[in-house]
Parts: C-alpha cells; sequence; structure tokens
C-alpha cells in the first residue's frame, strides 16, 4: 500500500468547470493556473500563485455554480432578465504546502486562502454539492472541513495511518469517500467510518461514485482507480455489509489520468465513463451497474490522436468531458502550457477512433484571439476563385434532354477512336508534309501538340501573330483535331487577357474555317457552351470600358492642351514683365476662365 | 385567447453597453456601465460580469461614482429616479424619485447632498429643450426618498456628455450648438461664449464635447471639424482666450482630462485615443487601431487604467495608454442586423453579422460575445462616407461544415459588388478555410441563401434580385488537380422574368420553392419545374416548408396580410388566413412553425402546426415595433414539460430581436425554477487576501498581539503577589495548614479568566473598606480615578483595554497600601 505519500504520479490538475463545461483550469509545469474558455478556445486567465514555485499546486476542484441573484421578493416584470445560465466562479486549488486557495474567475483574482488546516501537502480538495464547505485530504494523513463562510477550519480528524491521496463527496452531501491505505466511506454528520474498502495495491488517485443513493442502499456504487494501476474497479456498498472486494472492472491500457462519469440516477439507466490514460488515449465505457461482473470490462470506444506530420506522431488527451446529449465529447489535448479544446462528434459503433489534427496551426490561429476577439479564418491560395467567366460560374450548358448529354459523352468516346485512328495517320501526314511546305509545318505541329498534349510546341504554333499564317494552318487542319484545338482556345481563352488576344485571332480563324464541321457536331452547344460564356462574360464589360476609354481618351487629348495654354500665358507673363504694361487680351481670357 | 402565466418573455441581452460612459471605481477593480434597464458591474481584470444591478425601469442614462463615498454609485433612468447602489454587493441602497425623466447625471466633490441632472425643460416628454437642474437629495432613512428640491442652474443644454464641473467644483461649463456657457456658483452668474459659424460649412465650428481641468481654471473643448479649443480666462465676458489643437480629422466625439490634470485624452471616429500632455500641447501619444469610432473615454480616479467605449458596443479597457488590457464586447449592433440570425450547429452559437466585415458569434447561454470570424479580411478604414465591404448574407448547412457568406458594396452611381464565399469547417485546424471564391454570383443583390438539407449532395441556392436563381454544388474534381472539392454553378433558374424574394427547401431536401413575386414555385432536385402555386393578390414574403408529420404542407406569406397554406400532395390551397404576418419561422426539431405579426405598431406571436387549425400558443403585444429577426435554437437537453402551451418550447428555444436590437426570448415557469433548483449562491468569506505585503503586515500584527499579551500577564503577576506577600508577611503561627496555603498560592499564579476576576473583586472591597480612612486617600482615590480614566481613553485594543485598566488599578490599590503603610510608618518614626 502507497504509505510514501507523493511518490504516486499524479498528471498535472485539469478540470473542467462543471456543468456548462465553459472553462477548463489547467495548472501547467510552471506553477501558474490557467484558464481556457472551452467556446473560444482562447486563455481566459492566468494566475501566478504568489508561492508558484515553492508551493505548487497539486490539485484543483471548480465550486458549485454560482446563482444568477435575483431575490425571490422581486416581482417579475414582463420583459425581466431572464435567468442566464448558471455561472461557475469559484476554484480551490491545494497546494504542495498544504494550504489551499480559493480563486474566484469572475473577479479574476485570488479570493482568499485557506491556512493553517494541513501539515503536509494537500493531495485532494472536494467541495461540498449544497453547503459552503470544502474538504481536503493530505500527506499528513488527516482530512480537513473547511467552513468558507469564516474560511476556518470546520472539523479536523486524522483519515489514515498513510496519507491521504483521494476524496469524494457523494452527491447527495452526506458521505465522503477518502483514499489512503484503505478506502474509507466516512458519514459526514457524525464523521465516523461507515465502510472500509480495501483492493488496491498503490496509491488511490481516483474516487467517485458511480450512482445517486437510491432508497435501496444495495444500489450505492462508486468507482476507484490507482497509480500504476490498469484497472478501475467499481465497488458496491451494500445494505448487509458484505462488500469487501470489487464488484466490476474496467480495463485500460494505461493508469487513469483523468475521468468524467455520467452518473446513472435510475436503475436500468447505464452509467457512461470517459477515462484518458498516461499514455493520451481515451476510453470510453457505457456499463449498466447491477452486481458482479466477473471480467474485466473492455472499453466500448477508444479515441486517439495523431498530428498531421509525415510520421504521424500521437498527440496525448489531456482531459474529457461528456455531454449529456449522447453524441459529442469535450476534448483536451495538446500540451498543458497550450491545450487546444474542441467538442467532437465520436461514432461509438466504431472500437477505435483516430482523429487528426493540425495542433501547431490551431494553436497560431487561437493565440490572436485573446484580445481582439477576432478570428481570421483561413484564406489560403488553394482555394479556387470563380469570376464571370470561368467554367463553374455560370450553369454548364446542357442539351435540352438527358438522352442527347447521353449521346455527347458516347461521342466522347467515338473521337478517342477517331483521335486513336489519327495518331496513326498524323505521322504518316507529317512524314508526308515535312519536306515539302513550310506552313504545313505548322499545321502538323498542331495537331501533334494537341494530341500529345505538349505546352511548349503549343506555346510556340500560338505565339504567331501572322493572321495568314493562321488562316492557312487552320485550314489544313484534319477535320478531327478541329475540336481539340477549340478545346485548347477555350482553355487558353480563360487565362490572361494577353493570350486571349491571341487566342482571337485563332478562335477567328477556325470559325471561319469550320464552322460547317462544327455545326454538324450533334453535342455543339455542350462543346462550345463554356467558350460561349466567357465571351458573354468578357463582352459583358465592353461597353462601359469602351465608355471609360472614350473619356480617358478625351482626358489625355485635353492635358497635353493644357500644357500648352500654361505655356501660351507664362508666355504673356513675360511679356508683361519685359514691356511692363498689361495686355488687355490676358484679362479678359482670365474672366472667361 | 388562454392566459399564458407561465411563459415570460424575457431579455436576454444584448443591450448597449456603450450607451454612456463607463464609471471606473477608485479601486480600478470594477467598471460599470449603463445597459439597457440595468447597471452592469464588469470585473476590470477578467472581463466578466460581476453584478447586475436592476431596479430601473426604463433605460439607465447615467452612472457617477457617489463622491461622499467610494463604494457607492448614483445612477440615473428615464424612468425619473436616481438610485444609489452599493456595487460591490450588488444591493440597491436608495432610490430618490425626481419626477421627470433624466438624461445624464453630474456629481462635484465640493457640492455635497446635490446631483446635477438634466431633464426636459417642459414636462412633456417630446420637448426638445433640456436643462440642467440641481436636486438635493433629502436625507432620510428610507429606501424610497422624493426630491423635489430642484433649483435650475442652466437652461438649453444637450441631453448628455456636453457639461463639466471646472477645477473644485467652482463652476460648470455646458456647450451647445455654438455656444460655451459657464456657470460660476459663487457668483451666480453664467458667462456665455460665441464661435462664428465658420466661413463655409457653419456647422462645423459647433461643440461636440466638455471637459474642465481639475486643477487649473482651463476648459477643453471639442468640435464637429476634428478641432479642440482650450479656454482660458473665461471668469469675464472680454478677455477670454482659447488656444487651438488640431489632429482629429472627424468630429471629436469625446473628451478627457486625467485625474491630475497632466493628460488630455480625446477620441473620435478614427478610433485612435490621442493624448495630449497639457501645456505641451505639441507631444501627443495615439493608441491606435481600437474598433469602432471612440464614444466614450473614462478615467480611473488614480489615473492608472482608461477606457473607451466604443460604437460597435465595446468597451476597452487601457492601462495607462500603452496596452489594451481587456475587452468587453455586447453583441455588436452596426446599422441592422444585414444577415438573418442562425445557430451554428458546431458552436451553438448565434450567428450574424457584426463588426463591418466580420459574422459574430454569440453565445446565447452566457449573453457573451465569442468572436468574430474575419469574413471580408481587408482593413476596414474608420471614416465618414466611405464604401466598404459589408457581410450582408450568411448561411449554414445542417451539420456545420460549410457556411456560405455574401459580402456587398454599394457605391452610388455605380456596379454593385458582390462575393460570394464558401468556407468549409476543417477540423483539423479547427477552423474555416476558404474553399471557394465567386466574384459577380449574380448581376444584383443576393436576397436569399439556402443549403440543402439533404445528406447525399452539398448544395446552395442563392437567389438575387437580377430574375435568376442559382443552384451551386461541391464538385469533386480532384482528377484535373490536386486541390480537392471545390463549388461550381450547377443550375440557373428562373421564371417569366420576375424577381425572386424567398427560397425555402422541404426537410428532406426533395424540393426547393422560389416565391417569386405572386407565384411560388416548386422545382425538383434535377431542376424540373414541377408546379406553380399562386395566390394573389400580394408577393410571396416568406415561404416555410412544414417538417416532420407536416411536410406535405408548404406555408406562404404574403405582402397583402396572407398567410396560406399549400397542400403539395394535391397542390391546392388548403388554407389561408389574413394576418399580416412579418416573419414566419419553422422549428427544425418539431412541426411548429412561429409567426410574428405586426399589428397597431405591436408584434403578436402565434405558435400553430399547420395541420391543426387553433395555434398552441398566443402572445399578444410582444414588443412594440415588427420583429424581423427570429430564431429557433435547439436545446441541450429536451424539457419535460407537460402543459400543453409550453409543450412547443421543449425542444427548442425561441430567440428574437426587437426593434431596438434587444435579444429576447421566451422561458417557462418550471425552466426557471429548475435553474434556480440546481444552484445554491455560495457565501464565501473574502476578507482574508493575501498579498505578500499583507503576509508581512500580518505576521507584524501578530507579533503585536504577541506582545501585548505578555504585558497582560505581567500586569496581572503582582495580583498573584497578594497572595505570596500575605503569605510571606503574616506571621507563621497565624497561617492555616501547609496544605491549604499551598493550593491557594498556585491559584494565585494561574492567569485569572474573567468571572474568576469577577469573584475575586467583592473580595478587594471588602478589604478596601477595612481600610481606615486616612488623610491622602481622597486624593489617592482621585489620582486612582484619573489614571483608570486615562486607561480606559488610552489607545489599545478594545478587547485588552478593560482588563489592563482593571490590572491597573489593582495595582494602584496594592501601591496604595504599600504607600501607607510605609508613610505611616514615617510618620511614626
Amino acid at each position: 500500500m502507497a504509505a510514501d505519500g507523493g511518490s504516486f504520479s499524479l498528471g498535472l490538475p485539469c478540470v473542467f468547470s462543471p456543468k456548462s463545461r465553459q472553462y477548463l483550469a489547467l495548472c501547467a509545469q510552471d506553477g501558474r493556473l490557467r484558464i481556457w474558455n472551452t467556446d473560444i478556445k482562447t486563455l481566459n486567465q492566468e494566475y501566478v500563485p504568489s508561492a508558484h514555485l515553492s508551493a505548487t499546486c497539486t490539485c484543483i476542484s471548480w465550486g458549485p455554480c454560482r446563482k444568477a441573484k435575483e431575490g425571490p421578493q422581486r416581482k417579475k416584470r414582463k420583459s425581466d432578465a431572464g435567468q442566464v445560465e448558471n455561472q461557475v466562479d469559484l476554484l480551490a486549488l491545494g497546494t504542495a504546502a498544504g494550504s489551499v486557495i480559493i480563486y474566484s474567475t469572475v473577479k479574476g483574482a485570488l479570493h482568499c486562502t485557506l491556512d493553517g488546516g494541513h501539515s503536509g501537502g494537500v493531495n485532494c480538495v472536494q467541495w461540498h454539492p449544497e453547503d459552503c464547505l470544502l474538504y481536503s485530504g493530505s500527506d499528513d494523513t488527516r482530512i480537513v472541513e473547511w467552513d468558507l463562510q469564516t474560511g476556518k477550519a470546520r472539523c479536523k480528524w486524522k483519515a489514515d495511518r498513510a496519507s491521504v491521496t483521494s476524496l469524494c463527496v457523494s452527491p447527495d452531501g452526506k458521505l465522503l469517500l477518502s483514499a489512503g491505505h484503505t478506502i474509507k466511506m466516512w458519514d459526514l454528520e457524525t464523521k465516523e467510518v461507515y465502510r472500509k474498502f480495501t483492493g488496491h495495491s498503490t496509491a488511490v488517485t481516483t474516487l467517485r461514485f458511480a450512482t445517486t443513493r437510491p432508497p435501496d442502499s444495495n444500489g450505492l456504487y462508486f468507482l476507484s482507480g490507482a497509480a500504476q494501476d490498469r484497472l478501475l474497479s467499481v465497488w458496491q456498498v451494500r445494505e448487509d455489509g458484505k462488500d469487501k472486494n470489487s464488484v466490476v472492472s474496467f480495463n485500460l491500457t494505461d493508469e487513469p489520468h483523468h475521468i468524467d462519469l455520467l452518473t446513472s440516477s435510475s436503475k436500468d439507466e447505464a452509467v457512461r465513463l470517459a477515462v484518458v490514460c498516461k499514455d493520451g488515449q481515451l476510453h470510453l465505457f457505457e456499463h449498466l451497474l447491477n452486481g458482479p461482473c466477473k471480467k474485466p470490462l473492455s472499453p466500448l470506444c477508444t479515441v486517439q490522436m495523431t498530428g498531421v506530420e509525415d510520421s504521424p506522431v500521437p498527440v496525448p488527451l489531456l482531459a474529457v468531458a461528456l455531454t449529456p446529449d449522447n453524441h459529442s465529447l469535450l476534448l483536451a489535448y495538446g500540451n498543458h502550457l497550450q491545450p487546444v479544446m474542441e467538442r467532437v462528434e465520436v461514432n461509438t459503433a466504431e472500437r477505435h477512433v483516430c482523429l487528426t489534427r493540425d495542433v501547431r496551426t490551431t494553436l497560431s490561429l487561437n493565440m490572436e484571439t485573446t484580445v481582439s476577439k477576432v478570428k481570421t479564418p483561413v484564406g489560403n491560395a488553394k482555394s479556387k476563385v470563380l469570376v464571370p467567366g470561368l467554367p463553374g460560374h455560370q450553369a454548364p450548358v446542357k442539351g435540352a434532354l438527358g438522352s442527347e448529354k447521353r449521346k455527347g459523352t458516347d461521342a466522347k468516346e467515338m473521337s478517342i477512336e477517331e483521335r486513336l485512328g489519327k495518331i496513326k495517320m498524323s505521322p504518316e501526314k507529317g512524314v508526308k508534309g515535312a519536306p515539302s511546305l513550310q506552313t504545313d509545318n505548322y499545321a502538323v505541329l498542331l495537331v501533334q501538340g494537341l494530341e500529345s498534349k505538349d505546352i511548349n510546341i503549343l506555346n510556340k504554333v500560338f505565339h504567331t501573330r501572322k493572321d495568314n499564317l493562321i488562316k492557312k494552318t487552320v485550314a489544313l487542319l484534319p477535320l478531327p483535331a478541329v475540336l481539340p484545338l477549340v478545346e485548347e482556345i477555350t482553355k487558353r481563352m480563360q487565362g490572361h487577357p494577353y493570350t486571349a488576344v491571341l487566342m482571337v485571332r485563332w478562335l477567328k480563324a477556325v470559325l471561319m474555317q469550320h464552322t460547317s464541321y462544327l455545326a454538324s457536331l450533334p453535342d455543339l452547344v455542350f462543346q462550345l457552351g463554356v467558350l460561349y460564356h466567357v465571351i458573354e462574360s468578357r463582352v459583358k464589360m465592353f461597353h462601359k470600358l469602351s465608355k471609360l476609354h472614350g473619356k480617358l481618351y478625351l482626358l489625355m487629348t485635353q492635358s497635353p492642351l493644357t500644357k500648352t495654354m500654361l505655356q501660351v500665358t507664362k508666355v504673356f507673363q513675360m511679356r508683361i514683365l519685359i514691356t511692363g504694361r498689361r495686355m488687355r487680351p490676358w484679362k479678359t481670357r482670365r474672366r472667361k476662365a | 385567447m388562454v392566459a399564458h402565466a407561465e411563459i415570460r418573455v424575457v431579455h436576454r441581452g444584448g443591450s448597449k453597453i456603450n450607451f454612456r460612459e463607463p464609471v471606473i471605481t477608485n479601486d480600478s477593480r470594477f467598471l460599470l456601465c449603463a445597459s439597457g434597464e440595468s447597471v452592469k458591474v464588469y470585473s476590470s481584470s477578467s472581463e466578466e460580469c460581476v453584478h447586475d444591478l436592476q431596479g430601473h425601469t426604463d433605460l439607465v442614462s447615467g452612472i457617477v461614482r457617489n463622491p461622499s463615498n467610494h463604494l457607492q454609485v448614483y445612477s440615473c433612468s428615464a424612468d425619473g429616479t436616481v438610485r444609489l447602489w452599493d456595487f460591490t454587493d450588488g444591493i440597491l441602497i436608495k432610490t430618490f424619485i425626481i419626477g421627470y425623466p433624466i438624461y445624464s447625471i453630474y456629481v462635484s466633490e465640493n457640492h455635497g447632498g446635490v446631483v446635477f441632472v438634466v431633464v426636459p425643460m417642459a414636462n412633456d416628454k417630446s420637448s426638445e429643450l433640456f436643462q440642467l437642474v440641481a436636486v438635493h437629495l433629502p436625507r432620510s432613512e428610507d429606501q424610497e426618498v422624493e426630491a423635489r428640491e430642484l433649483s435650475a442652474v442652466l437652461c438649453d443644454v444637450r441631453p448628455s456628455g456636453a457639461a463639466s464641473f471646472g477645477r473644485e467644483g467652482e463652476y460648470i461649463a455646458a456647450a451647445k450648438g455654438l455656444q460655451l456657457e459657464v456657470f460660476f456658483f459663487k457668483k451666480q452668474k453664467s458667462y456665455r461664449f460665441f464661435l462664428k459659424p465658420g466661413n463655409k460649412k457653419w456647422a462645423k465650428n459647433a461643440f461636440t464635447c466638455v471637459s474642465c481641468h481639475p486643477k487649473e481654471d482651463c476648459i477643453a473643448t471639442g468640435h464637429e471639424d476634428g478641432k479642440i479649443r482650450l479656454w482660458r480666462n473665461f471668469n469675464q465676458k472680454k478677455e477670454y482666450t482659447y488656444s487651438t489643437l488640431h489632429w482629429h480629422h472627424g468630429a471629436v466625439n469625446t473628451l478627457q482630462f486625467t485625474p491630475e490634470g497632466t493628460n488630455l485624452l480625446s477620441g473620435g471616429i478614427e478610433s485612435v485615443l490621442v493624448q495630449w500632455r497639457y501645456t505641451q500641447e505639441t507631444q501627443m501619444d495615439f493608441l491606435p487601431r481600437l474598433g469602432g469610432a471612440i464614444t466614450h473615454i473614462a478615467v480611473s480616479p488614480d489615473g492608472s487604467l482608461f477606457c473607451t467605449s466604443h460604437s460597435d458596443n465595446k468597451i476597452t479597457i487601457i492601462q495607462s495608454c500603452v496596452k489594451v488590457s481587456a475587452v468587453i464586447q455586447g453583441l455588436v449592433k452596426g446599422e441592422g442586423v444585414r444577415t438573418n440570425l442562425m445557430i451554428d450547429p458546431r458552436s451553438k452559437a448565434l450567428v450574424l453579422n457584426g463588426k463591418p466585415g466580420h459574422l459574430q458569434f454569440y453565445s446565447l447561454h452566457r449573453d457573451k460575445l465569442l468572436y468574430n470570424l474575419d469574413i471580408v479580411q481587408q482593413e476596414y478604414i474608420h471614416e465618414e462616407g466611405l464604401d466598404q465591404f459589408e457581410v450582408v448574407r450568411a448561411a449554414f448547412d445542417t451539420r456545420g461544415d460549410w457556411l456560405a457568406t455574401v459580402e456587398e458594396r454599394t457605391q452610388k452611381g455605380s456596379e454593385l459588388e458582390i462575393n460570394l464565399k464558401m468556407w468549409a469547417y476543417d477540423e483539423k485546424t479547427q477552423s474555416f478555410v476558404l474553399n471557394t471564391t465567386v466574384t459577380a454570383p449574380h448581376d444584383d443583390q443576393i436576397t436569399a441563401m439556402c443549403f440543402s438539407p439533404s445528406p447525399e449532395t452539398t448544395m446552395l441556392v442563392t437567389i438575387s434580385f437580377d430574375g435568376h436563381f442559382k443552384a451551386w454544388l461541391l464538385a469533386d474534381n480532384s482528377d484535373t488537380t490536386a486541390e480537392g472539392a471545390s463549388w461550381s454553378c450547377d443550375f440557373v433558374g428562373g421564371y417569366h422574368l420576375l424577381k425572386p424574394g424567398c427560397c425555402c427547401f422541404s426537410a428532406d431536401g426533395s424540393l426547393l420553392a422560389v416565391g417569386f413575386q405572386e407565384v411560388v414555385t416548386v422545382w425538383s432536385p434535377s431542376w424540373e419545374l414541377l408546379t406553380t402555386l399562386s395566390q394573389p393578390p400580394g408577393a410571396i414574403r416568406d415561404l416555410c416548408f412544414g417538417r416532420l408529420s407536416c411536410s406535405k404542407y408548404l406555408l406562404g406569406t404574403s405582402t397583402k396580410n396572407q398567410l396560406c397554406c399549400w397542400n403539395l400532395l394535391t397542390c391546392s390551397l388548403e388554407w389561408s388566413t389574413p394576418v399580416d404576418v412579418s416573419l414566419l419561422q419553422a422549428d427544425p426539431l418539431s412541426e411548429n412553425m412561429a409567426a410574428f405579426c405586426s399589428q397597431s405598431g405591436c408584434s403578436d406571436l402565434f405558435v400553430f402546426k399547420p395541420s391543426e387549425p387553433l395555434p398552441l400558443y398566443s402572445q399578444r403585444a410582444l414588443c412594440t415595433g415588427k420583429v424581423q429577426h427570429a430564431v429557433f435554437a435547439p436545446r441541450d437537453q429536451m424539457l419535460e414539460s407537460c402543459e400543453e402551451h409550453a409543450q412547443w418550447l421543449n425542444r427548442s428555444q425561441l430567440y428574437f430581436l426587437t426593434q431596438h436590437m434587444d435579444l429576447m426570448t421566451f422561458s417557462t415557469k418550471s425552466e426557471e425554477d429548475r435553474l434556480l433548483a440546481s444552484s445554491k449562491r455560495l457565501m464565501v468569506d473574502d476578507s482574508v487576501a493575501v498579498t505578500p505585503f499583507y503576509l508581512l503586515l500580518g505576521k507584524h500584527r501578530q507579533q503585536q498581539e504577541a506582545l501585548t499579551n505578555p504585558m497582560a500577564e505581567r500586569i496581572q503577576l503582582p495580583q498573584g503577589s497578594i497572595a505570596i506577600k500575605e503569605l510571606l508577611y503574616t506571621p507563621a503561627h497565624v497561617l492555616p495548614s501547609a496544605s491549604f496555603l499551598c493550593s491557594m498560592f498556585v491559584r494565585s499564579l494561574l492567569i485569572s479568566s474573567s468571572p474568576a476576576r469577577e469573584e475575586k473583586e467583592p473580595v478587594e472591597e471588602e478589604m478596601e473598606s477595612e481600610e481606615e480612612d486616612s488623610e491622602g486617600e481622597a486624593e489617592l482615590r482621585d489620582a486612582r480615578q484619573d489614571l483608570g480614566g486615562s486607561a480606559a481613553w488610552g489607545p489599545g485594543e478594545e478587547l485588552g483595554a478593560p482588563a489592563l485598566t482593571k490590572a491597573q488599578e489593582r495595582e494602584l490599590r496594592r501601591v496604595k497600601h504599600f504607600d501607607h503603610s510605609w508613610l505611616s510608618s514615617l510618620l511614626e518614626c
């Protein structure tokens, strides 16, 4: 048994606030208490206890919710302020020096310290659910009951031979569990031992009531976990006192660090349990507690988390909170200095869930929000931009009927066949035509480029500005190569206006030469739809642009005129200076102006 | 209609917190601001609301510190009362009934028991003229006191923000229009100074704000044209002087001297806090980019904290003009809500447009802004008359994976610029990632937008005034590039070139209804026009498909006061009623529909099922004005309410925004009871805050206590020595047996507790009476009384003092005894 207090390894304290889980209180390695907001996922407060280096914080516990202040005698008016969800306020911290600190999150400051109760380090603090009482267990083997209204220890008793490592107050506030050498159940009214349980060989780190006490006392269960123990044990408090051994145990992969549990209020409701182990895995259990169960239960679902690096590194989970709506979990993961909180919907039908998270980006996104309260979503270069004219901006032009569409696909297949045939044909053609004519060369090049989709060849071909050459090339083009050419032209038309200008010549030539062929195509609308949209959107602004052009032209022509006017006036002034006489025409001119 | 006593309309927040100047408390720990009908106390370090001081029945229009008690504040309200609060505990101390609506309040340390309030000149509320009156607050023990002792100080002042007390409360300066008026209390005389209406635009010279130097005779005034004038020598009509400072390019909204008068703070639309050094006005410090336009500045009494209120419903707390330490942000209100109210399926937050170019996420449960999401991602320039991009539409898909936003920039006489952006929620980075931007998706304004709820396809439909609706489809074109899925247009539809106004998907996404003016068109997913429904006259305003068991119904409201319900199976009108429905909202989790009707300037609510003829719930006169925005927010936990008329609130909660942008909701009695029962008020003593200083001081005090205690013991020792001396001085043969003496001796050594002392006193008195009268006795007794008196008066702890004096008395008595014997022996000799 754990006689040497403090040697067991408790994880760093990390607790979600009760009820709405709005905050996560976390005491990191540097001894500071940080409170994170789970809604915004940012740091809410940071508190440095005055002796944070000498007396590190060993345990945290959130106080019960603060009531929204409203006197019962106040008449409720019609548009009265509604009951805002209860706000959590106080946080009790136990320190290694033996004092208990109460911190107020609403005020963002220390509320009070409870001193002089313990001579050893505090291992566990627990709030009473109803009264203003706080219980703390310590290495000095004692439990202290603090009265918070006075800030004094109300009661103090020796609980065990070994140090008290864990405490838990029952939901009805009448029983207290303490773990030291053995697990003891105390009646809080008389402070007498009600039951004793033995079983763990190492220090018990976790105690939790699994059920609220039902009318017949056989239904009270609680749960315990110990250091270096890969089992969570469930104990039944029986009426007859024959409750020496644990009734159920849950299998884990490592010692439990953080557990959350939804107690069942009725007999036929299963207890839901989520356990975060030391190795950073999360196990979910669901079990209906009725009597003993021999085999250790294995988890219903295991959740792991990895980073996005090339060699996936596991991201440790820190804490978990179950939500009453059965689907989602609130997770905290990453490191203790900068945890990331997230609400996840986990599919419990799968036994193993692996989540991939980019922790670094998340953190860099989070840190800016704290003061400015502005989140900037990622707007990277990968996102697609649709401007008028690009395919996708307008609906693709389809044939009037679905059947035609099918035909179109047939035609495409046909064209591939033909193209294959052409591949055989074209080299022969090239061989034939190569030595004879210069202009023919271009057509061959173009056909080759279209078939092989070689950008270099196509660029070379499309960069000609000679209208004659273009005309001739297009005229010499074999018919099956026309459609690929049109496709290429439309693709290039969508690009930069400069290339579009070049392509206009080619398009013009194609339309002049091959209109009859294009018109004979059955899926003409489909093939040329994109081209049509491009042209339409480009032309849409033409009217306005030509207007602008006209105005600019006027301006441009006037500006040199005004320059010459200025020169004229300068000449006039020079003349005035020279002659010392004012010229009448100058005056009249000014008046006109 | 049935009286629904159990369902209340409750205020859920969203009130303005920038309405009036906030107040920082003396210890700089709290910040108080007027928020609707209550005063909110915020912690200046944690940004949390500590108390909500409720009691006023109308808009709170001003808060000031009580100059005679630093733990109290006065607040005034348009309900005609001034209330005195204890803000540390959140208790209403006193209510002073003035009887006129109050628009602002001023106090001065040198005018004790008097508050200065601004009330309308005439009794009727509609008058535009206001006067500043001094109200003598009667000293009375009652909770509610009528303060009728009013005396007019200044006539014709601005309702708020343009008056300030000068050095030691000697004068008060107020400005309105082009006139500055200074009233001297001693002389009971006021001087008026006029500015010339500027040469071109006359309004530019008008005063906007006033602040007086706390130590010197100097008044700083702010002006419309951005100038600050410092007035001096104003205690006479003629020879006053002023100097001008100019940095702001817009109007100076607010001015404030720091408590020592070393600096002058000013702020305006530029959202830059400017700090001018007094007497060295060329040196300025700036704190730029604070957010919206600065409307008020407040300084803590020790000058360490500044706080600025901004037009976007925000209060910034600034530490010594260097660092923004905290931001208290309410529901952001711009010119209005352009987007609809939405609920983010992931965070369950209310989403609407917030800061310019942002979407705000607002927690309904906590009445707190979570964050603003930057949609436009362009620097917003705080200047008047600029047209900048604003978020006008937004929509979430059912799972919260996609967010579509429309941003728009209108410029007079030029093209409308519209961008449609699709954002994907990336789980890996836990943030929205831009997927596709569509520039100019439509030629005209987009009036409505909705995602298809069907799980197979991810589809968005946008409706525009250009006569078309467009369907955008997420297409996986990963074969062409490595980019993954992106959006593209799938279909463009229209109906006889009519302008569409609204659209709605059925619950399973199998039907799309688009309202083209008077005609409702129903489309299939393969974009066939299935049917048209029409019920003229009046254009269709809202469309809603029924859910669950009522999914065969389609409801529509028209501008000509009609609510129609069509049966989609028969394509015929099922029923229609003549009501003017301003808003129709469907609950996503049940069959219920909520219809807000406007009737004679008030809004009514009807909750009904399309299949049933009787409404489930109705509430008349919900609020004044039209309700334009409402949303059903799903509950985390289903309520189990058995009352029939409250069942519609079981699955989700209905929120709506009133005309004044207050967020209201409905709550049932059982829900409130549950909330009340689930929480206990925790009383925790917080008197022992431990600081390093306290640790030192506390140790010192403990030592002192330890020092005083031995003193008392030592003084008590002689009392013990009585027994010893008696024992020693009495002859041995008269002494009783040693065993008896021993116990007495030991007891005498013990420190006597108070009852023991009382027991002993009579014995001593006996001894006293045994004494023979002597000459010096009277004098000595006097002296003893004096000494005792002085001891009683002397400094010392209340508890320790009586014991001490008793002991001293006894010692004196002893001394007297001894002196006597000694004297007598001397005399005998």
